[in-house]
C-alpha cells in the first residue's frame, strides 16, 4: 500500500562514504565530474524475478514497475528523496479550493511508435485505471477523480470530487505510467511508452531486452541527452546465491535484491559496489483489534512495552538486516517522521501494570500467524515468542506459506502477525490505508474517530508543515493505541561491478537511477 | 504386441491424465485467494465493488462446474486457455517451455544411466570389495543429499572457484549448441544424483539376484567366459527392475526439475508453473501440471512396450 514522500536515509558506511558522493538524500557512484561521463554499454542486470505481465496498468508487481520504469514516464516523478519533481507535466496548478489541478504537458515528446505525445494521452491513461473493464489493482488511487480533460494540446484538467493533496504521488507512482490509446491492447505482449528506453523483446523466464530511445527528452544537469546506456538487458535468476554468484563471474554487471547473506562476500570483492542502504518500508506486529483481549489498546501497549526492537534487529536479522523502529511508520530521516527515542526499548514494569489494569495480570496465550517464505517476517517470530513470556504471555507460533497465508491475512483470519508495507510517496499512505476506518488496507480492524478526523484533513491541507502537525499527532496517538507494534525497517541493497558508473540507488525500490547510468572500460 | 494392448494402454493412460486434470483444477481451488486477491497484494487499492467486477472479468463468479466444463471443452480443442496474468496462450508457452524440462530431464536420465548401471554392474561382480565399499558410499550420499544443496555446492565449486561453467541462464541449442549444452550441463549432474544413486542400488541387487540363478551356473558350466555371462546372460534378465525403477523415477526428475529450474533460472515447465501457483493463475497450473502428467504416463507406456522388446518372454494381447 502505502507510497509515501520519504526522505531518504542517511546512514553511510565510512566504506560507502570514501566511494560515493552525497547526492541529495541517495548514493551515486563515482563522484559527478571525477570522471567524464561516458555513454555507452549495454547492461546486463540480474533480476530476481519476471514481470507479473508486461502492462503497468493490471498488476501491482515490483518486478514489473522496475523492469518497465524507464521504458515509460509518469506525469510527475519522484526524485531520489521523495520530492514530486516535473516529468511528462512541466508544471501544475491547484485551484483554492483543492478541487481542480491543471497540468501543462512537455511538447515535442513521441512515443516510442513516433506518434507524438499530448495531454489527451494523460487523460486516457488515467481513466483506463480508473476504468473496471482494465481490472487494475490501482482503481482506488484515482476514486476521488471526478473526471479529465484536455482543452488542448499541452493542459491536462484533473477535476476531484474532494480535496486530495496525495493525488500528485498517486501520479507519481511508476506504474501509473502515460501510455498511447492505440497501443492500449497490446501493452501486455509489447510495451509503448515514452522512456529513455525502448522495449525490443521479452522471452518469459530468460529475458528481456531494451534499447536505447535515441528521441528521449530527459537531459542530465548539464543538458546532455540521457540515457547514456546503449541498452539494457534483464535476465531472470531467482536463486539469490545463484544471483550473486552470477554477478561475482561476471555473467551480470549488475544485480538487485542482494540476500543479507550475500553483503559481505561482496563487499570484500574487489570487483564489486555494493549500493543502498534502509529502505522505504516499516515492519511491525500488527494486532486484530477485533479480537479479545486485544480489543484493549491496554493490553498491545503492554505488548509494546515488553518488545526489544534492537534484539531483534541483531538477534533475528543477524546484524544486517535492518534498523529498528523508533515506532513510527515514516521511514528515518522522514519529514513527517515522528520519532520516539524510548520505542522499543523494553520496560517490564510498566507493561506487567498495564497488563494488571487490563485484567490480565498473569498473561494470556497468544496465537502468532506468520509467513514462511520471508526470512525478515518469519524470524522474528521467536525472538517475540521470548520477549512476552516474562510477562506471562505464552505465544504459538503458526507459519505458513506466502501465498496462503497472505489470502489470510487480507480477509483478517488472524491475532497478532508480522508483516510491513514499502513506502513510496505520500504521508497519506503510510497511515490513512493501514489505519483509516474505511480503508481497504486497514488489516488491522484498527478504528478511531479522532484518527481518522486528522487523516481526512490531512487530504485536504496542501501546506507540507500544515500536513506535518496533523500526522504528528496521529503518529503519537498510534503509539498510545498500537494497533501495531512498529519493529523495524528492513534494508535493500542492488550490487553492480565496478565497471558500471553513474547508478543512483533509490531508497523506494526505484531503478530510475538507470537513466543515469553507463559502462565503463 | 497387439494393437489392441496399445490402444487399451493409451486409453488406460488419457483416463488417468483427465483424473489428474480434476484433481488439479479442484485442488487449486482449495487454496486460499484467487487471482484478484494476489494481484492487489498487500499494496493495492481497490475497492470492494471493483474487485467484485475484477472476479467477474476473470470468469470467477461463475458456478466451479462451468469453469470446469468451460476449460475442459477447450482441452478437447487443444485449448488450454489463456494466462490470466500475461494474457498469453498457455498452450504457446508450454510449447516454449517444454523442451527445456525434456532436455534437462533427458540430460539427466542420460548422466544417471551412465553413472549407475557401470557402478552397479562393478558393485555385484565385486561384491564386498573396495569398489562395492565406494559404490555403496555413492548410493547413499546420492539418495541422501537434496539435489538443491548439492546444486549450490555445484554452482560454488565449477561456476565460482573454477569459472568452468556459467552459475545460471538458459542458452538455447538455435543459439550455440556447446552454450546450451554447458548451460544445462550442472543443472542435469545436481538432477541425476539421486536417480543415480537409485540405479546403481538397483542394478546391483538386480545383477546379484540373477548372478545366483541356475541358468547362469549352467552357462558357466558350459564354459561361456565371464563376460559373455554377464553381457549376454545376467545384465538382460536384470534390466527388467532396472527400467521399472527408472521409469518411475522420471516422475521425481520431473518434480526436481520444478526446483532446479529455479535454482538455476533455467525456464522450464516447473518453475512456470511454480509463477502460475503464486499468483494463483489457474489455466497456468492447470496446463502445466496436466502436461507433467501426461509426459509421465507417456513415460510410463514407453516402459511398458521397452519390457517386450527386453524380455521375449513378456507378451501383450
Amino acid at each position: 500500500m502505502s507510497r509515501s514522500t520519504l526522505t531518504a536515509p542517511r546512514t553511510l558506511t565510512r566504506r560507502t562514504l570514501t566511494l560515493c558522493t552525497l547526492l541529495g538524500t541517495s548514493l551515486m557512484l563515482a563522484a559527478p565530474g571525477a570522471q567524464a561521463q561516458t555513454s555507452g554499454g549495454v547492461l546486463r542486470a540480474g533480476m530476481q524475478a519476471d514481470p507479473v505481465g508486461l502492462d503497468p496498468h493490471v498488476t501491482q508487481a515490483t518486478s514489473t514497475r522496475n523492469q518497465l520504469e524507464n521504458v515509460y514516464d509518469t506525469l510527475v516523478a519522484f526524485d531520489p528523496s521523495g520530492k514530486i519533481v516535473p516529468s511528462l507535466a512541466t508544471r501544475w496548478t491547484t485551484s483554492k479550493d483543492g478541487l481542480t489541478w491543471t497540468f501543462t504537458v512537455r511538447s515535442g515528446v513521441k512515443f516510442h511508435n513516433g506518434r507524438a505525445f499530448e495531454a489527451s494521452d494523460v487523460a486516457y491513461s488515467i481513466n483506463r485505471i480508473k476504468d473496471p473493464a482494465t481490472k487494475s489493482p490501482r482503481s482506488g488511487d484515482f476514486e476521488l477523480v471526478k473526471s479529465i480533460a484536455a482543452p488542448n494540446k499541452t493542459k491536462v484538467v484533473f477535476t476531484l470530487s474532494k480535496p486530495f493533496s496525495p493525488l500528485l504521488s498517486k501520479l507519481a507512482f511508476s506504474l501509473n505510467v502515460i501510455v498511447p490509446r492505440e497501443a492500449a491492447a497490446t501493452l501486455n505482449t509489447k510495451p509503448v511508452g515514452t522512456g529513455p528506453f525502448v522495449f525490443d523483446s521479452y522471452v518469459p523466464q530468460t529475458r528481456m531486452v531494451l534499447k536505447k530511445n535515441p528521441n528521449f527528452w530527459g537531459k542530465d544537469a548539464k543538458g546532455n541527452k540521457l540515457p547514456y546506456l546503449d541498452g539494457i538487458t534483464y535476465s531472470y535468476l531467482p536463486d539469490p546465491t545463484a544471483r550473486v554468484t552470477a554477478l561475482r563471474t561476471g555473467t551480470v554487471d549488475w544485480i538487485e535484491y542482494v540476500p543479507s547473506t550475500g553483503i559481505s562476500a561482496l563487499k570484500g570483492d574487489a570487483n564489486i559496489n555494493v549500493l543502498g542502504g534502509p529502505a522505504a518500508n516499516y515492519r511491525a506486529l500488527f494486532f486484530n483489534v477485533a479480537q479479545k483481549p486485544l480489543d484493549d489498546p491496554k493490553v498491545r501497549r503492554a505488548i509494546a512495552y515488553a518488545i526489544n526492537n534492537q534484539e531483534i534487529v541483531d538477534v533475528a536479522l543477524l546484524g544486517v538486516g535492518g534498523l529498528a523502529s523508533p515506532g513510527t511508520v515514516f521511514p528515518n530521516g522522514s519529514y513527517y517522521a515522528a520519532p520516539d527515542a524510548n520505542y522499543g526499548k523494553p520496560n517490564l514494569d510498566k507493561a506487567r501494570a498495564l497488563l494488571k489494569e487490563a485484567g490480565y495480570p498473569n498473561g494470556f496465550p497468544l496465537e502468532l500467524k506468520v509467513t514462511s517464505t520471508y526470512d525478515f517476517l518469519r524470524a522474528p517470530a521467536e525472538i517475540i515468542q521470548a520477549q512476552l513470556a516474562p510477562i506471562g504471555i505464552k505465544v504459538n507460533i503458526n507459519a505458513l506459506e506466502w501465498s496462503v497465508y497472505l489470502p489470510d491475512v487480507l480477509a483478517k483470519k488472524y491475532t497478532a502477525t508480522i508483516l510491513g508495507e514499502s513506502g513510496q510517496g505520500d504521508p497519506d499512505d503510510y497511515l490513512y490505508t493501514p489505519f483509516a476506518s474505511d480503508s481497504g488496507g486497514n488489516l488491522t480492524n484498527f478504528k478511531d474517530a479522532t484518527i481518522d478526523k486528522w487523516l481526512d484533513q490531512g487530504r485536504q491541507v496542501s501546506s507540507p508543515a500544515a500536513r506535518k502537525k496533523l500526522y504528528v499527532d496521529v503518529q503519537k496517538r498510534l503509539v498510545d493505541l498500537s494497533p501495531m507494534v512498529f519493529l523495524y525497517s528492513s534494508t535493500q541493497y542492488e550490487a553492480a561491478r565496478k565497471t558500471v558508473q553513474g547508478y543512483q540507488h533509490f531508497p523506494n525500490t526505484s531503478y530510475i537511477g538507470l537513466r543515469t547510468a553507463w559502462l565503463g572500460k | 504386441m497387439s494393437a489392441g494392448w496399445l490402444v487399451r494402454r493409451v486409453l488406460m493412460a488419457l483416463l488417468a491424465a483427465f483424473g489428474v486434470g480434476v484433481l488439479v483444477f479442484a485442488l487449486l481451488r482449495l487454496i486460499p485467494g484467487d487471482v484478484v486477491t494476489q494481484l492487489i497484494g498487500l499494496e493495492g487499492n481497490v475497492s470492494a465493488a471493483q474487485q467484485a467486477e475484477m472476479r467477474r472479468l476473470f470468469g470467477l463468479d461463475q458456478p466451479i462446474w462451468m469453469q470446469f466444463l468451460s476449460w475442459f471443452s477447450g482441452l478437447v480443442r487443444g485449448d488450454f486457455g489463456i494466462s490470466l496474468r500475461t494474457d498469453r496462450p498457455v498452450f504457446q508457452d508450454l510449447l516454449l517451455r517444454f523442451p527445456v524440462t525434456l532436455e534437462l530431464t533427458g540430460l539427466a536420465l542420460i548422466f544417471a544411466v551412465l553413472v549407475g548401471l557401470p557402478l552397479g554392474i562393478l558393485a555385484a561382480l565385486r561384491r564386498g570389495q573396495a569398489a562395492d565399499l565406494i559404490s555403496s558410499s555413492f548410493v547413499l550420499i546420492g539418495l541422501a543429499a537434496p539435489e538443491f544443496w548439492l546444486a549450490i555446492l555445484m554452482i560454488l565449486l565449477f561456476s565460482l572457484k573454477l569459472g568452468w561453467f556459467p552459475p545460471n541462464g538458459y542458452v538455447s541449442p538455435t543459439e550455440s549448441l556447446t552454450g546450451n549444452l554447458k548451460s544445462l550441463f550442472l543443472p542435469a549432474l545436481a538432477l541425476s544424483f539421486g536417480l543415480a544413486a537409485a540405479t546403481t542400488r538397483i542394478v546391483r541387487a538386480s545383477l546379484l539376484d540373477v548372478l545366483s540363478q541356475d541358468y547362469i551356473r549352467t552357462a558357466r558350466a558350459k564354459g561361456l567366459s565371464g563376460g559373455a555371462v554377464v553381457v549376454k546372460h545376467a545384465l538382460r534378465n536384470a534390466l527388467i527392475p532396472v527400467i521399472t525403477v527408472i521409469g518411475l523415477q522420471v516422475g521425481s526428475l520431473l518434480g526436481g526439475a520444478v526446483i532446479i529450474e529455479q535454482l538455476f533460472g533455467l525456464p522450464g515447465v516447473g518453475r512456470f508453473a511454480l509463477e502460475g501457483i503464486n499468483l494463483r493463475d489457474y489455466p497456468v497450473v492447470q496446463g502445466a501440471v496436466l502436461w507433467i502428467a501426461v509426459s509421465y504416463v507417456l513415460v510410463n507406456v514407453v516402459v511398458d512396450v521397452l519390457y517386450g522388446v527386453i524380455d521375449a518372454r513378456v507378451t501383450y494381447s
